[in-house]
């Protein structure tokens, strides 16, 4: 969810606090043990927990490194805190020191959360993360990413849409419709498609055009053919809904209606098809089962010479 | 890295609890599933009745030197098998191995008389008789056989890290999909048709390869992608199941997708300029080449036609570029401003073709059109914080479409919007949003080779002139991390209403309400519903001249679901349900006819699951599944293999499944 930016009072408390605790990780696992309000431990079983790999928190000021007075609250802050306070254990009617925290009620700023991340993640998919959409939108990291479990759900195919569900609300709707891309079951995730770090369409998408991103597992419908059929060839979107729909296919609407918000050529294609063409005396072959693709099967598409009506 | 400044010479670390050595887990156990239903599997691979076993494995290895191994064993046993094997060193190197299978069930209620299904050739058995409807077809009952239509795809991915220096970093991936089945088709000869099994025999190989520059002020990075298709069959025949309306329409034959290329250098890189500036750019160039050797024009000797040339040498060259730069020109404004730039150069050659329509006459020639597009757009947003709590944010774009061998050269459109963004006393954030769109087409002119022609008055929708109002407003209250409530309403409305012919308006709404509750220690509940309405009204002229019927389409669904999820005896016992209620209803109606009946569909879904942690290490899974589905579609309702005189149709009725699955499995840690 996206978060309200709380500035009051937060930077300059930031800035007291002066150096980095005697103890390291020991100081702060004193009291965030797994009966903790807070527990921590299973930090140790991610990425960030690898000590030698120096790149990562635990190969550097530990804890600190991301909640903590590290080096990257110079970036944060633009000053380099001084001396004085020292994180220690918090004796009881004592305050905690104020530090850098995460997530949807934290009190920092979500461009300082952020910043904070970026001082590492700034490369390869997250080069276009501010002035993305979900940087614009006062997104934090941690508003879909937790740190401190073995198995982000974020990262887990099978559990990721439940994430982006919390915010999008109108598409888990779609993904139970009678035809949509196996979300439901888990054969695919939202990053399939989308690129949530930013990219450069105006949906997130993963590759630079709608139709390159459907290409991608669709290339058999990539062409360029022969004889192509222009809506096709130019956004897989203008006939297509991408989540669900009650058509099959996916489709925006049913044909022959959907053919005919383009066609109507003097004869079959501009005739109102209407419901006494449904069974009966006379079904109609315009209108039932494929409806136009009866005939015009080739609807995406056509290599064959004699393809020019897409009915070869 | 470590400053030099800071002492962490007592930073033992003895409390962290590094992971080390091998861990893992396996399950083993046995499903069923109560009924045989393609639909209920279509891709779950469920699809068939009967027991199943349920094995799954994951296995985790940490070294000290920052080496790992992941392993991962998916549904091992289903058609949705997924193995992922993961391991290096970490910040130095990692390879990777994944195959995963994709299964979709189409149909299994299809049937056909004809022979040869999965092939490229159909036939009709032996002593069929030919009749100028299906009526008349003698043989067709009993030649009637039985289908089954699914594909699978069967994906190997082999991937590589490797991690030179700090600052770069490389990578490497190949992937190759098989993609083997039947999926439906349609072929005729002029009016008469049939429903088709087309063969689905496709190979797709893909290859990125990324080099990435990271420091703090400037990223880069610059990557390389190409995909291969190949179908294994480049076309589809079938026999003639009417008499012949010429001499010689024996037999028909469908071009099948093309064997085509992809390639795309992409570069991208953003550069810190100052602490409140940041430029990024993103731009790829790339080719889609696809040089099937041409098929006969015909398969009729009767028919003989020369091509202008004998392979289709189609070709688009693609350009996209993406400029951006954000600035924070103060604690409370921040601009934004962004060029993007797409082109579609279909390079394709553009000759008059003899050609024959459906394997039976002679037509007048024409000419292939390569249609282009290019795309230029602007944008320019700001956003003010008045307060901590209260943002607004507006924006302009400008975009331009140009279009070849089309009815409109041009479409120009504006666009504002705005945002505001509030926080009440109470902690509730609303979100408010609102966007005016005009577009304009360059003018509008039938393109000559379209024959036979268009109405003049047809304005096609994604060319026509446009006015666009969107809006939306949502509220959104979060009492502690884990609970939420949320309340949603997005409209949008399209209006065309130069368009005298075509699409004249759209518009949807949607409203959604999601919440999440913790309800105690032990009890957590979620629930969301929402109803969506997608309504078009668009017209047409049989009397090719003044608009002369009027359609509506209104697609109305609703959804429901509850789920319950609670812990007891010690957390040890995990009780959880879920339940979702859809229903769609599509209703068309043509103005002054008699109703269409509603399509509709109906499903309900509904799952019980429990964990028992039998020891520290050991867990009992169980499942329980109950899923209902039904539906009315007009279009395949009682449509039997000859209920059209002149289509062959496969018979197939609309899925209608109650499915219960039932899955115990037994969870070893180590």
């Amino acid at each position: 969810h996206a978060q309200q930016v709380e500035q009051v009072d937060t930077e300059p408390t930031l800035a007291t606090l002066q150096k980095y605790s005697e103890k390291g990780a020991d100081t702060c696992l004193k009291c965030h043990d797994e009966d903790s309000e807070f527990p921590v431990l299973n930090i140790f079983k991610t990425k960030h927990a690898m000590a030698a790999d120096t790149r990562t928190p635990f190969g550097g000021l530990q804890c600190e490194s991301c909640h903590g007075p590290a080096v990257n609250n110079e970036w944060m802050q633009g000053d380099q805190p001084e001396d004085g306070h020292t994180v220690n254990k918090v004796k009881d009617g004592e305050q905690r020191p104020p530090m850098l925290n995460f997530g949807l009620k934290s009190k920092q700023p979500v461009a300082a959360q952020n910043r904070m991340c970026l001082g590492c993640h700034q490369g390869n998919t997250h080069i276009g993360w501010q002035g993305s959409q979900h940087e614009n939108s006062d997104i934090s990291c941690a508003s879909c990413h937790k740190i401190h479990t073995p198995h982000d759900p974020v990262l887990d195919r099978v559990k990721q849409p439940e994430v982006c569900y919390q915010c999008h609300q109108q598409q888990r709707a779609e993904f139970y419709k009678p035809s949509t891309h196996p979300l439901r079951f888990g054969q695919l995730s939202c990053s399939d498609c989308h690129a949530s770090h930013g990219s450069a369409g105006s949906t997130l998408l993963n590759k630079p055009t709608l139709n390159q991103t459907c290409f991608s597992c669709h290339a058999e419908k990539r062409g360029p053919f022969l004889w192509e059929h222009a809506p096709a060839a130019e956004d897989c979107s203008l006939c297509h809904t991408p989540h669900g729909s009650i058509h099959p296919a996916l489709l925006k609407k049913r044909a022959p209606l959907l053919c005919q918000q383009c066609h109507s050529q003097r004869g079959h294609p501009s005739v109102a098809l209407t419901a006494s063409g449904l069974t009966g005396s006379n079904p109609s072959r315009l209108l039932l089962l494929g409806s136009c693709t009866n005939c015009h099967s080739q609807v995406h598409g056509s290599n064959h010479p004699s393809g020019v009506k897409m009915m070869r | 890295d470590i400053p030099e400044d800071v002492d962490t010479s007592r930073w033992n670390c003895k409390n962290c609890e590094f992971e080390e050595g091998l861990s893992g887990s396996f399950s083993l156990g046995l499903g069923t599933v109560s009924d045989e239903s393609f639909k209920f599997g279509e891709y779950n691979a469920l699809y068939q009745d009967g027991a199943f076993p349920i094995a799954d494995a994951e296995l985790r290895y940490r070294g000290e030197e920052a080496d790992y191994l992941n392993l991962k064993l998916q549904d091992l046993a289903l058609d949705s098998r997924v193995l992922e094997i993961d391991g290096g060193q970490q910040g130095n190197y990692r390879l990777m191995l994944n195959y995963q299978q994709l299964s979709h069930a189409i149909s299994n209620s299809a049937q056909t008389p004809y022979r040869g299904s999965g092939s490229d050739t159909l036939v009709l058995p032996a002593g069929w008789v030919d009749a100028g409807a299906t009526s008349g077809m003698t043989q067709l009952d009993a030649s009637l056989r039985d289908l089954e239509l699914k594909t699978q795809r069967n994906r190997l991915e082999f991937g590589a890290a490797y991690i030179p220096h700090s600052e770069w970093e490389t990578a490497l991936k190949v992937r190759q999909e098989i993609r083997e089945g039947s999926k439906r088709s349609t072929g005729s000869f002029f009016f008469n048709s049939a429903q088709l099994i087309e063969p689905v025999d496709y190979v797709t190989n893909e290859l990125d390869v990324s080099a990435t520059y990271t420091t703090r002020e400037w990223q880069s990075r610059v990557a390389y992608y190409a995909s291969v298709f190949t179908n294994h069959n480049e076309s589809l025949s079938w026999d003639n199941a009417y008499n012949p309306l010429t001499a010689g329409a024996d037999e028909g034959q469908l071009a099948l997708p093309p064997d085509n290329q992809f390639h795309q250098l992409q570069f991208s890189t953003g550069y810190q300029m100052s602490r409140a500036t940041r430029f990024n750019a993103e731009l790829a160039v790339g080719r889609m080449e696809q040089d099937e050797d041409l098929l006969a024009a015909s398969l009729n000797p009767n028919r003989v036609v020369l091509l202008p040339r004998t392979s289709a040498n189609a070709q688009v060259d693609t350009t996209t570029l993406n400029l951006q730069m954000n600035s924070r020109i103060s604690e409370q404004l921040n601009v934004k401003a962004a060029y993007r730039y797409n082109d579609h150069d279909n390079q394709t050659p553009s000759e008059l073709f003899d050609w024959i329509t459906t394997d039976t006459f002679s037509a007048v020639a024409r000419t292939n059109l390569p249609y282009s597009f290019t795309d230029n757009e602007l944008d320019l947003s700001a956003d003010y914080r008045f307060s901590q709590r209260t943002k607004l944010s507006a924006g302009y774009q400008h975009k331009i479409k140009q279009r070849t061998n089309q009815e409109v050269d041009e479409t120009s459109e504006d666009s504002l919007w705005g945002k505001l963004s509030y926080r009440s006393d109470n902690d509730i954030d609303w979100l408010i949003k609102a966007e005016h769109a005009q577009r304009d087409a360059s003018g509008y002119n039938l393109v000559a080779q379209t024959d036979p022609s268009q109405s003049l008055l047809m304005r096609k929708y994604n060319l026509a002139d446009r006015v666009r109002e969107a809006g939306s407003i949502s509220a959104s209250f979060n009492p502690n991390e884990s609970s939420t409530l949320s309340l949603s309403v997005d409209l949008a409305q399209d209006d065309y209403s130069d368009s005298l012919v075509g699409l004249t308006e759209s518009n949807e709404i949607h409203y959604n309400l999601d919440s999440s509750f913790i309800l105690s220690e032990s009890t957590s509940l979620h629930d969301f519903a929402g109803r969506e309405v997608i309504k078009s009204h668009q017209a047409g002229s049989q009397t090719f001249s003044v608009a002369d019927w009027f359609a509506l389409n209104r697609d109305t669904t609703d959804s429901f679901g509850v789920g319950l999820k609670h812990l007891l005896m010690e957390n040890k016992l995990e009780l959880g349900a879920d339940l979702v209620l859809m229903h769609a209803r599509g209703e068309i109606r043509i103005e002054n006819t008699a109703n269409f009946p509603d399509l509709e569909t109906n499903l309900e879904t509904l799952k019980f699951y429990a964990s028992y942690q039998l020891r520290e290490n050991m867990t009992v899974n169980a499942a329980y599944w109950y899923e209902r589905y039904d539906a009315k579609d007009w279009a395949l309702d009682n449509i039997d293999v000859d209920t059209l005189s002149s289509v062959i149709g496969f018979g197939e009725t609309v899925p209608d499944y109650s499915v219960q699955a039932l899955m115990v499995s037994l969870r070893y840690k180590f």
